[in-house]
């Protein structure tokens, strides 16, 4: 058996994010020599999910910045430790994002098999929060319908506003058709809700629903990005069952897509090592030479890196546990709709104030995981509080922390027991590769659903990885390992 | 299975060593499959055949296969000849007719027929050796009691068995969900259950199989057939051999759902057509009450349309609650102390209704083709011809529709030219509906 050393690796894949685990499972069925490091002791990268002892030394690094784009990290325990469950009972993902029934990730995990080791949930219902208008009243939470029984079901909008909503969305379902690209391809990259104005006469609530339902996060996307989320939010409808158009991991999200393919890359052949990073790189020839953290020092034809930066602003986030279930949160609307683990909500612009009593011009997203989820214990629900980072954000995510354990009332307020923040900040620079060998997979955005072009870098590090053998159609296309399902004969016998 | 060869879109096929292998298998599984039907074959054929065997053999070839009726029919025989507690009243062993080959339909007969024609007094062993009867000591029971006590045991050991037969069918539904076999197996047991069991043992498997009715309807909401076996089972479930009671408030409530679930379900709209008159009787609905059920039926099928005029199965229902407005003759009416004056001022306003409908669907054929019949159901209600001002609206709408469905102008034109006309079409009476030429 050789050692690390003596192997002439084609491909060292470093760090286990979503990208580098995704490029590990296209790469299982090759018979490339891979080896794939984490200078982390867990896999997952940026796109984790941690136990409170995990996020405790997470936050840890984050202060020693040595975590990329993470920065602000803190952790907050309102009662101490009153109220929670042993550590290992909670899974809080970096990444929760909702994964659209279209998505070509979905496509990529059924046709490369890996699928079969993921349990999805579904993702319920999208609401809008609405302050009341009197006192003694509590905020409501008001449901965004999507599909055409939704519109019928709801009493909160008038049966003109209905109308033109039911427009909309039929709009959508053909937008790419000649006539309907005329309508829209003049506004194509003006704000969304200016479009909504101006050709279906939405007023401002309408505009809210619909921008919601992209999940936007300036909340001026424009028509042509907004056209296409709410046209992959409405096509996505229905498709693996009734009542939703989204799934959700259990267990953390994208971490167990990514801890997934690492297992599907391990059973492949490739070899892994966590705790080890690189400490020195030098290029000889065509070959790469890594000094690594353990001591070994090995070589490899290529190296793939994940990307430390991404563009835009970036995000900042409040991950809250609090002490109740949210059951009416979490209700399958339809008949034969599977009960959701996942709600998501929407502060609209103008509604919260940051400390200097500045309105916010953003919205605001919550996203709240009941404990099917695997995230928190039962009787306790994990909330995902997510705003474009800008100083001071971090108290708009208190303040709609606050409303929304208000709005979410029943006899007793449910309370706050955990609370662990955090900013994920964006940066311009993306790092020069002078290097043939070296491949920089590069991330989009931080966004709340699932951003399908993150797939297109990995299929370019394939690509680089196998060169002259790559077979475009054969990409993430397996058949199923032998022994991976039953076979029939039993009924012979 | 077929080998393609070479290859397909670009992926190329895996080597013919595995073909030749699957086809070995398959070859393997034909084999054994004839094996076992030839052994069920010669087992039916030969006299005095254990109906235990035949039916584990039944169980392996219906599995293999579940459309092979003949099959399902054995194993009926075997349960009635054999496995059941006591033969059941006017036995259906002897119509089963079908038998593997013509000249052994004497024999194949007469294994099932000889206990059904004797009456309880013979009663062969039971199939699981767990059910084993112990003697019952006579001596200190009255014969009444030891009567009670085995009709009680017949009853458990035979509801057993129904369970047993009910769930074997499910997986073979599940793959096979429009097999009709399956679903006529299933009931025979249902109705084998209301012969041999206690009304309560009974209701109880019926009102599962309404669940499963549910289940299907769950699946597609849309498949008739589903729809006619739930109403089925509900009138089973009603009769007086289940000690039934009305399940009209639940049946429309369950129509509710569904439209709710998938407004164009049209099968769920026809079926709550169907159950309002039998609604509004159980109800003792007075005139009041009637009138707000219907002004309730019109509004809920107005907010319907406004969301989806496109759809014809809400139109057929919405037609539905106008004819029965305008056409009080013939048929079960929701408010049948309806005045003239009544029903003209319902119809004026679904007129004014559809109207507000196209000022946001312009577009919509259908609402022009409700608009076209209504105005002219007004008018036969009125027993006059329309005014110049629904003249005009007429010619409109139908210019538009001449535009929005060119396929039909052929019926576009003959109305055109019948509105021409000064008289309203022949057979119409004063207070009916014109007769439109479809």
């Amino acid at each position: 058996m050789e050692s690390l050393a003596d192997t002439l690796w084609d491909v060292v894949i470093c760090g286990t994010g979503l990208q580098q685990s995704l490029l590990a499972l296209a790469l299982s069925r090759s018979d490339k020599k891979i080896l794939h490091i984490d200078p982390h002791s867990f896999y997952g990268g940026g796109e984790a999910a941690f136990s409170l002892q995990e996020a405790e030394s997470w936050v840890g690094e984050v202060a020693a910045g040595t975590e990329g784009s993470f920065t602000d990290a803190s952790i907050t325990k309102p009662d101490g430790s009153t109220g929670l469950s042993f550590p290992r009972a909670y899974s809080l993902a970096l990444a929760p994002q909702m994964i659209h029934a279209r998505s070509e990730l979905l496509s990529q995990l059924v046709s490369s098999r890996a699928y079969r080791q993921v349990e999805f949930l579904a993702v319920g219902s999208f609401f809008i929060f609405k302050p009341s208008t009197d006192p003694s009243q509590k905020p409501e939470l008001v449901r965004i319908p999507s599909t055409r029984e939704a519109v019928f079901a709801t009493t909160a909008i008038t049966s003109k506003a209905k109308r033109g909503l039911m427009k909309f969305l039929k709009f959508v379902m053909d937008y790419n058709s000649e006539t309907r690209s005329e309508t829209w391809k003049p506004y194509a990259d003006v704000p969304l809700t200016e479009f909504l104005f101006k050709e279906f006469k939405m007023d401002q609530e309408l505009q809210t629903y619909i921008i919601t339902l992209t999940l936007s996060l300036d909340g001026k996307i424009s028509t042509r990005d907004g056209l296409a989320a709410i046209s992959r939010h409405l096509s996505s409808m229905g498709v693996y069952g009734v009542g939703f158009a989204a799934l959700y991991p259990k267990w953390g999200g994208l971490s167990e897509i990514a801890q997934v393919s690492c297992r599907a890359g391990a059973v492949g052949g490739t070899v892994y090592m966590l705790g080890t990073g690189i400490k020195e790189m030098n290029t000889i020839e065509d070959t790469i030479e890594l000094q690594l953290t353990s001591g070994d020092t090995i070589k490899t034809k290529k190296l793939v890196k994940g990307d430390q930066g991404f563009p835009g602003v970036g995000i900042s986030r409040l991950v809250a546990v609090i002490n109740s279930p949210l059951k009416s949160l979490f209700e399958p609307t339809v008949e034969g709709a599977p009960i959701p683990a996942v709600a998501a909500l929407a502060f609209p612009p103008g509604l919260l104030s940051d400390a200097d009593g500045k309105v916010s011009e953003n919205p605001t997203y919550l996203f709240a995981h009941s404990s099917d989820t695997g995230e928190c214990p039962s009787g306790q629900s994990v909330l995902y509080l997510t705003t474009q980072y800008a100083p001071g954000s971090m108290v708009l995510l208190q303040k709609a922390l606050d409303f929304f354990l208000e709005a979410a009332a029943d006899d007793s307020t449910p309370k706050c027991l955990y609370q662990l923040r955090y900013d994920q900040r964006g940066s311009d620079e993306t790092p020069a590769s002078k290097d043939a060998s070296v491949f920089h997979l590069q991330s989009p955005s931080p966004s709340l659903a699932f951003n399908d072009s993150a797939l297109e870098s990995v299929r370019e590090a394939w690509k680089a990885v196998m060169g002259d053998t790559a077979v475009d159609a054969e990409y993430m296309t397996f058949t199923d390992r032998e022994g991976a399902m039953g076979d029939d004969d039993d009924v012979y016998d | 299975m077929a080998d393609q060869g070479g290859s397909q879109h670009g992926i190329a096929r895996t080597s013919r060593v595995r073909t030749e292998a699957q086809r070995q298998s398959d070859l393997d599984r034909i084999q054994k499959y004839k094996d076992l039907e030839s052994q069920l074959r010669s087992l039916v054929q030969s006299q005095g055949a254990d109906p235990q065997e035949i039916y584990t053999l039944t169980t392996r070839l219906l599995r293999l296969n579940p459309e092979y009726y003949t099959v399902w029919n054995v194993r009926r025989r075997a349960l009635i000849s054999g496995l059941f507690s006591r033969p059941s009243p006017g036995s259906s062993c002897s119509k089963a007719s079908s038998s593997f080959s013509a000249s052994d339909t004497t024999t194949t007969s007469t294994a099932a027929s000889s206990p059904s024609s004797s009456t309880a007094a013979t009663r062969p062993s039971p199939p699981s050796p767990t059910a084993g009867r112990s003697g019952t000591t006579l001596d200190n029971n009255t014969p009444s009691e030891n009567e009670n006590k085995e009709k009680e045991k017949n009853e458990e050991e035979d509801l057993k068995l129904l369970e047993t037969e009910l769930n074997f069918t499910i997986p073979l539904l599940l793959e096979s969900p429009k097999c009709y076999w399956i679903w006529s197996y299933r009931l025979w047991l249902l109705r084998q259950a209301i012969e041999r069991l206690s009304v309560a043992a009974a209701k109880r498997i019926w009102e599962a199989e309404l669940k499963l009715a549910g289940k299907m309807l769950s699946k597609d909401p849309r498949n008739f057939h589903a729809w006619g076996y739930r109403r089925h089972v509900v009138e089973t479930l009603e009769s007086k051999a289940l000690n039934g009671t009305s399940l009209v408030e639940q049946e429309f409530a369950y129509t509710t759902r569904m439209i709710e679930s998938k407004l164009s379900n049209f099968s769920a709209w026809h079926s709550r057509s169907k159950l309002i008159p039998r609604l509004l009787d159980e109800r003792g609905a007075d005139e009041n009450a009637r009138r707000g059920f219907l002004d309730q039926e019109l509004g809920y099928i107005r907010r319907a349309l406004n969301v989806g005029p496109e759809d014809q199965s809400l139109w057929y229902y919405h037609q539905f609650l106008v004819l029965n407005i305008v056409s009080p003759v013939g048929h079960p009416t929701i408010v049948p102390g309806f005045s003239l004056e009544d029903r003209v001022t319902y119809m004026t306003r679904e007129l004014e209704e559809m109207k507000d409908l196209l000022e946001d669907y312009d577009d919509e054929k259908l609402i022009y083709e409700a608009l076209l019949e209504y105005t002219l159901y007004l008018c036969g209600l009125e027993g006059r011809k329309p005014e110049p001002e629904e003249r005009d609206d007429l010619v409109k709408w139908l210019t538009k529709l001449k535009e929005l469905d060119p396929m039909r102008n052929g019926r576009w034109a003959d109305l055109e030219r019948d509105q021409a006309l000064t008289e309203l079409l022949p057979g119409v009476e004063q207070g009916g509906i014109p007769i439109l030429q479809r």
